[in-house]
């Protein structure tokens, strides 16, 4: 591994630019999202920042089933993401649908359809701790050694 | 001919400041904005459409699943609601317990939107003090009811869980915490020289026009209208709760509000907690046939359902009606056209609290 290349691995590690997108969710996982930039989580002591922006992301939080609207939207922003990234679906709705899995429903879980997702975080909605837990684990592993994978 | 547009700007649906997505597109004339139209269906998710057909026990959690930020009040007024078809009566104990867990509801939706206009006008050191406030409210809504968010605490006939003394001590310590906190916050946003330049004048909204475009909740009541649900309510009219409101219908005026409603809630707590009756938590009875509209105080204005049941207290109809679609196209059509900046239009739009998820359901 060239001197590089690990420099890329720990400064990855550390800065970690965070978009999250709600494709149809009763804004529970929103704002559980919102909770971990407060000071009792700090989200930002990990290196972790929350833009909203895909242009400048790493990780996509994937939040709520999807709704029609966002069939071909959720693709156009996962595009918009550069390399490497990572998505990460919160909540049970982006899993099985939750509550909203029933015959009469306009959405259409789960995202695992319209783009590729790294990890799952279950729960209505999950904890903060969990959200943050879930995006410490998956971004620096998948981000590592990603030019010599490549 | 004169050319009265230069360019028509769309904002969203993935904005940095909106936390769901939705489409405001403003015509400007330079940085002046001469119209704005809100476009929305992005989170259609049919929860009505779900909820027909079901037994209440299972549209009681769809209902809670409307809106997450403020999921009590949205169990409270659908429990409400089958109870009056069915004639159901609440022991006063629940009835007390039901309002304290509505008013810490209550208390945390308003800091998140008060973080949300701070975070907008990127004041985000008062903004992440709020959150660390709310977080504490968070705490105690999670010893009262289990749950942080989806609580599911209110059911027929009363409530799922007694509460003990230590409970409440400790709800009370946290109360005392949360108002000198809150006090403090509050004085630091009146004094700010910078937030009074972001919101002191700016999304202005006269009572006329409020009550033209039937502006509901806090949106309202910061225009001089005395409007609010809760004094409609027998528990509130026991705890003798009069509506706050203020006069200047500004973005400064609304969070200003939105301060004292909090207070006004943590003095609420206060009193149920010292004047809570003893006995039962639950009365039992059925749901049965019945067709009835039920309103409440949502934390964002009126909330309305009206559902139908049959005999074994299955939902045949239902309608819901949410209080941001009413401050949505308020903010659209009065408080957003006339902003000098384009920067002020998500000010204006966020200090509206407007919540997209609940609005489409």
């Amino acid at each position: 591994m060239t001197i590089l290349q690990s420099l890329k691995n720990a400064v990855r590690q550390r800065s970690i630019h965070v978009c999250y997108v709600d494709t149809g969710s009763c804004n529970g996982c929103d704002i559980e999202v919102l909770a971990c930039l407060s000071p009792r989580y700090d989200l930002e002591q990990y290196g972790i920042y929350v833009h909203n922006n895909p242009r400048e992301a790493d990780v996509l939080l994937i939040i709520g089933g999807v709704t029609p609207q966002w069939e071909d939207k959720l693709m156009m922003i996962w595009e918009k993401i550069p390399e490497p990234k990572a998505a990460i679906s919160i909540g049970n709705c982006p899993i099985s649908g939750c509550v909203f899995s029933r015959p009469a429903t306009l959405t259409k879980a789960p995202a695992q359809r319209y783009i590729p997702i790294a990890a799952e975080v279950p729960g209505c909605p999950p904890r903060p701790t969990e959200i943050i837990e879930a995006i410490l684990s998956v971004a620096p592993s998948l981000f590592k050694d990603w030019e010599v994978k490549r | 001919m004169r050319k009265t547009v230069d360019v028509s700007i769309p904002l969203g649906p993935v904005h940095p400041v909106f936390k769901e997505p939705c489409r405001i597109k403003c015509e400007t004339f330079g940085e002046q904005i001469l119209a704005a139209e809100v476009e929305l269906g992005y989170m259609k998710k049919g929860i009505e459409r779900i909820m027909v057909g079901r037994p209440w026990q299972e549209v009681m959690f769809l209902a809670e699943r409307v809106c997450g930020i403020c999921s009590v009040i949205h169990n409270f007024v659908f429990i409400e609601t089958v109870e009056k078809i069915s004639k159901i009566t609440v022991p006063e104990r629940a009835a007390y317990l039901r309002v304290l867990a509505n008013e810490l509801d209550r208390m945390q939706s308003h800091l998140i939107a008060n973080f949300s206009y701070c975070y907008t006008i990127e004041h985000e050191t008062l903004g992440m003090y709020l959150l660390n406030t709310r977080e504490r409210v968070m705490d105690m809504l999670e010893y009262l009811t289990g749950a942080r968010v989806t609580c599911a605490y209110i059911v027929p006939g009363g409530v799922r869980f007694d509460v003990d003394s230590e409970d409440l001590g400790r709800i009370m310590q946290t109360m005392d915490l949360v108002v000198e906190e809150t006090h403090r916050y509050r004085e630091m946003f009146a004094s700010g020289p910078l937030i009074g330049l972001r919101s002191k004048g700016i999304g202005v909204m006269t009572k006329e026009q409020a009550e033209h475009i039937h502006a509901v909740g806090p949106t309202a009541r910061a225009c001089g209208i005395a409007t609010d649900l809760r004094t409609d309510h027998p528990t509130y009219q026991r705890l003798k709760f009069s509506p706050v409101v203020r006069t200047e219908g500004d973005n400064f005026a609304r969070v200003m509000l939105r301060f004292d409603e909090i207070l006004q809630s943590a003095d609420l707590i206060r009193t149920i907690i010292n004047t809570l009756p003893g006995g039962k938590i639950r009365g039992g009875g059925t749901v049965g046939r019945g067709e009835t509209v039920h309103r409440g105080e949502a934390p964002r204005g009126e909330l309305t359902y009206r559902v139908k049941t049959d005999t074994h207290g299955r939902v045949q109809e239902i309608s819901i009606q949410t209080p941001s679609i009413m401050n949505i196209e308020a903010c659209a059509r009065y408080m957003i056209p006339g902003v000098t900046s384009v920067a002020d239009v998500t000010a204006a739009y966020i200090s509206s609290d407007p919540c997209i998820a609940c609005t489409e359901r």
